[in-house]
């Protein structure tokens, strides 16, 4: 660099003392430049509408059916649990335990830790809207109720924990927590074996 | 002597004010930082006082810093360089004092407002129409003042300080103008002219090239002046200042849509602002290099010299903010960091490093000049220098951390195809140390700047009882020669455009050159909003989005009084996290008549673009009363005042009739808005107690609000939507 004749010339400039060199702008400076211009020129072929790429719609929908393959949607994982299947669960304590901490930390907001309900529907009662059998109780969880601003747990809960919650709100009932949410939906047997359609409660009352 | 000379003053004495105002306005704008870093590590700093919430105050924190902090320093900066280039004193003592004063109004204004929640939602854009009017005056005083000043010049040509001068004077009017656009309702509350994609497209127009003509080109004018002058060396290649000026302005105007990557903004217009931002890399850096390049010769100075210290931290973080930009700029980057703190630690390293190290520097340059008097204590500027530059530091370590956590934690999936975190809070308690770390540095930095002022305290108390005011001797502009090209330089093409004199004729002709620089930001931009505005394509309409309900709007205007936005987004990308957590991607159509739209730049809580229906009414009344009762880890301020302040239901005919005004088919509702409001509220108040919740409500603020957030997102679930075909979308349906 300091053999070019250019180098450190200074200008007649002078503002307030201020002084001014003529240096050639560095050369990877200016190459960095033209080459970030043509790459944009490039990069711009790609755009969808303007040149031939598909843009990020397309890129979401082939990010979407990829994954729709790999995985079991979250909808249908709780379709085919059996009753015997959470009564199973229930008799694990380590599970239970694990439950309950799900229930504590997801469902309380709604139903209150104790499972009084507040602005969920009381779980500790015998009165249910959408089945008491425990398979019901685990798909309630799993799909949710969105019409009544419940959310579909299976979305984010795995299905493991889907089946703890679901054992551990078995074990709430007939517990009689403080401060109760009066009874909505219909008055369940606790040895109801018998399936039912998903309840239509209004705020509280039942069908 | 020559007896054609005229003698002249400068006017420091309007300099000393705004060096006054930098530091008082930078200590207030860096508490209210500080206040809000500690509200985010614990919502117990919002004190359950509405007007010291977060939503509120956070506005107040990026005005304070931006307009008050490195506003009052880039005048204090060019007032004292341009009488000094030019070799005049500011065209009229009188527009200077207009000036100041009227900055200062406006600073107060928006002290006094934004806690009220007057806002127009719109980032650094908030403050509402009447403020807006004293800044649109001010700034034509400020620019009449400093074009005066340039034609009664003494000088023949203009340095390249006042090239950067101009470019922010005229596009920051532009800028401000045109983004600015509304209709008012009140006194301070108006409506965006702009609705949803076109508004968002505008305010990032502005929002980004607030960054670029009001803190970096006014502060790459000053380095121009302030570190030739502290180091005592030539400028290093006047032709680099001529390429990366022109560049600089033209390529910057457009990038503002890299804001918008994967929003409901045309792909197209995204991708133009991330090329533009990726060209811009090397013409932001060319500043960098003509820093760096000047201080050749003078580095055993910086050792001793406090002035070049914060100079040359100043440029380093200028060329690491100016890098990082077009990196996240870059469309796969900005997917991870968008929404995020990294953004968040990016402007820092640009406001705290670049804007200002350069406003201490200029301040400990000017001390002794402007008060006559030494330095109080160099061993206390140095010490101020080294704990800003720890605070900084700590400040940026903590907070890349939180934005690359919370950013990879979003998207994580597990082994089933789960979000890993599906809970959003968990993300947010990730966070919490890397928050408290924040506020240390952050408190760092404030303690630097309070050993600042005591040291400028300290320097002006030992000012001289009466200021000098030396007298200076120059020729008249008519008197110099006449402009002439310079000596002709062979090479390449810039080399001869600068060399060969046409630059320089420019350069003696302020008009001709301040006409080029409006040409070049005005067509740069037109090629953009054009686009933006006319191509219908852009915005399909879907035919079940409907205009809010006259409570729903009310509710709205409530969001934006408790600045929501500022945590919360509503626009939910096309990526797969983001449907599987949210549900199904924000469409253009959907925000047709949201003015201003609320898509929000940050996600410090959920994004709320589906929350309608999400959750039960009375959710939604026990969340806002106390956000804790619900979630319990959550930082969000809680809303108690709702349940028991009264909705203004006479004031929503206005509204409608504003919005009816802007195009929004209300219909029926121009004649009878307050009785719909109050049907809809009592409806909902019924429903609220029969779900178990407090009565009384139906005439309460939290009702409408309500109102508006269960309508989100819903329209354009409902049958009869134009649905675009999204395989195994999620969201609980």
């Amino acid at each position: 660099m300091s053999l070019d004749p250019r180098q450190d010339q200074l200008l007649a400039h002078n503002y307030d003392g201020i002084q001014e060199y003529d240096n050639p702008m560095p050369r990877w400076w200016l190459n960095i430049f033209y080459a970030s211009i043509v790459f944009s020129i490039l990069y711009w072929l790609n755009v969808p509408g303007v040149g031939i790429g598909k843009g990020r719609i397309a890129e979401y929908e082939k990010e979407m059916a990829a994954a729709a393959a790999k995985y079991a949607p979250a909808a249908s994982q709780a379709a085919g649990v059996s009753d015997a299947e959470v009564l199973a669960v229930k008799a694990d304590a380590a599970r239970l335990a694990s439950g309950k901490a799900t229930f504590i930390s997801t469902c309380a907001a709604c139903h209150t830790a104790e499972g009084g309900g507040n602005i969920g529907p009381n779980l500790a009662d015998d009165f249910w809207i959408h089945g008491s059998r425990p398979s019901q109780i685990c798909q309630t969880i799993n799909g949710g109720v969105p019409d009544k601003g419940m959310p579909a747990w299976g979305q984010s809960l795995k299905h493991e924990q889907v089946l703890d919650v679901a054992a551990y709100v078995l074990t709430l009932r007939g517990t009689h927590p403080g401060h109760p949410k009066a009874a909505q939906g219909s008055m369940e047997p606790a040895s109801i074996e018998a399936g039912e359609q998903p309840g239509q409660a209004g705020a509280g009352g039942g069908h | 002597m020559n007896p054609e000379l005229q003698s002249f003053t400068y006017d420091d004495a309007i300099v000393r004010k705004f060096l006054w105002a930098t530091f008082i306005w930078g200590l207030v704008g860096m508490l209210v930082g500080l206040l809000i870093a500690l509200q985010l590590a614990n919502p117990w700093f919002n004190f359950n006082i509405p007007w010291l919430s977060f939503g509120r105050l956070r506005p107040l924190h990026t005005n304070a810093v931006i307009f008050a902090f490195a506003g009052n320093a880039f005048f204090m900066g060019c007032y004292y360089s341009t009488q000094r280039l030019l070799k005049a004193r500011m065209f009229s003592d009188t527009l200077s004092k207009l000036h100041f004063w009227g900055w200062q109004t406006i600073i107060v204004s928006a002290a006094l407002t934004l806690p009220l929640g007057l806002t127009q939602a719109k980032e650094y854009a908030e403050l509402e129409w009447p403020i807006d009017i004293l800044i649109a005056v001010v700034w034509v005083i400020f620019a009449v003042n400093f074009f005066g000043t340039m034609i009664r010049r003494r000088e023949r040509h203009l340095y390249v300080a006042i090239w950067f001068y101009i470019a922010s004077i005229l596009t920051v009017a532009v800028l401000h103008i045109f983004n600015n656009l509304s209709i008012p309702v009140a006194p301070f509350k108006s409506y965006s002219i702009y609705a949803g994609v076109q508004d968002a497209f505008m305010q990032w127009w502005y929002g980004h090239n607030a960054v670029a003509f009001f803190l970096t080109t006014p502060f790459l004018g000053m380095m121009y002046y302030f570190l030739p002058k502290a180091a005592e060396r030539p400028v290093y290649s006047y032709r680099l200042s001529i390429l990366h000026f022109w560049t600089l302005v033209f390529l910057y105007i457009w990038a503002g849509p890299h804001h918008l990557h994967y929003t409901a903004l045309p792909e197209w217009a995204s991708t133009l602002g991330m090329l533009f931002s990726v060209m811009l890399w090397m013409p932001s850096w060319g500043g960098m290099i003509n820093g760096l390049l000047t201080l050749r010769g003078a580095w055993n100075k910086v050792v001793d010299d406090p002035v070049l210290k914060f100079f040359v931290v100043a440029i380093t973080a200028y060329g690491m903010s100016t890098f990082e930009g077009p990196m996240l700029s870059v469309r796969s980057v900005n997917a991870l960091a968008h929404y995020t703190d990294w953004v968040i630690a990016h402007v820092h390293t640009g406001a705290l490093g670049w804007n200002g190290f350069m406003a201490f520097g200029m301040v400990y340059w000017l001390l002794p000049r402007l008060f006559q008097a030494r330095l109080h204590s160099h061993k206390l500027a140095e010490l101020h220098f080294w704990l800003a530059t720890i605070g900084i530091i700590f400040y940026a370590s903590a907070i890349y951390t939180a934005g690359l956590t919370q950013g990879l934690m979003w998207r994580a999936f597990d082994a089933t195809g789960r979000l890993q975190f599906p809970q959003f809070i968990e993300t947010t308690m990730k966070l919490m140390p890397m928050y408290w770390m924040r506020a240390l540095g952050g408190s760092l930095y404030i303690v630097g700047m309070l050993i600042f002022g005591y040291n400028i305290l300290r320097t002006w108390q030992a000012r001289p009882k009466v200021y000098e005011e030396p007298v200076i001797q120059a020729a008249p502009l008519a008197a110099l020669e006449p402009a002439r090209a310079a000596v002709p330089v062979q090479g390449g093409l810039w080399a001869r455009f600068s060399g060969a004199g046409f630059h320089r004729r420019w350069e003696a002709l302020p008009i001709t050159f301040s006409i080029l620089v409006l040409v070049a930001v005005i067509v740069a931009s037109l090629f953009e909003i054009l686009p933006t505005f006319l191509i219908r394509s852009n915005v399909p309409t879907i035919a079940t989005v409907k205009p809010y309900t006259p409570l729903e709007l009310a509710g709205r205007d409530l969001y934006i009084r408790e600045g929501c936005f500022n945590c919360h987004s509503q626009m939910i990308r096309p990526l797969r996290h983001e449907t599987e957590r949210y549900g199904e991607y924000s469409k253009p159509g959907e925000f047709v008549y949201d003015h201003p739209f609320l898509w929000g730049s940050r996600r410090i809580g959920p994004d709320l673009a589906r929350e309608g229906g999400k959750y039960p009414d009375l959710w939604h009344v026990r969340h806002m009363e106390n956000p804790r009762s619900i979630t319990p880890n959550s930082i969000m301020p809680g809303y108690s005042q709702m349940l028991t302040a009264k909705t203004d239901f006479d004031g929503i005919q206005k509204r409608v009739d504003a919005m009816a005004m802007l195009g929004v088919p209300y219909g029926d509702a121009v004649n009878r808005a307050p009785r719909m409001a109050r049907d809809q509220a009592h409806a909902l108040a019924v429903g609220i107690e029969a779900q178990g919740g407090p009565g009384g409500l139906e005439d309460k603020e939290i009702v409408a609000l309500v109102a508006y957030l269960q309508r989100l997102g819903v329209d354009a679930r409902r049958p009869g939507a134009v649905a675009l075909a999204v395989p195994a979308a999620g969201g609980g349906k």
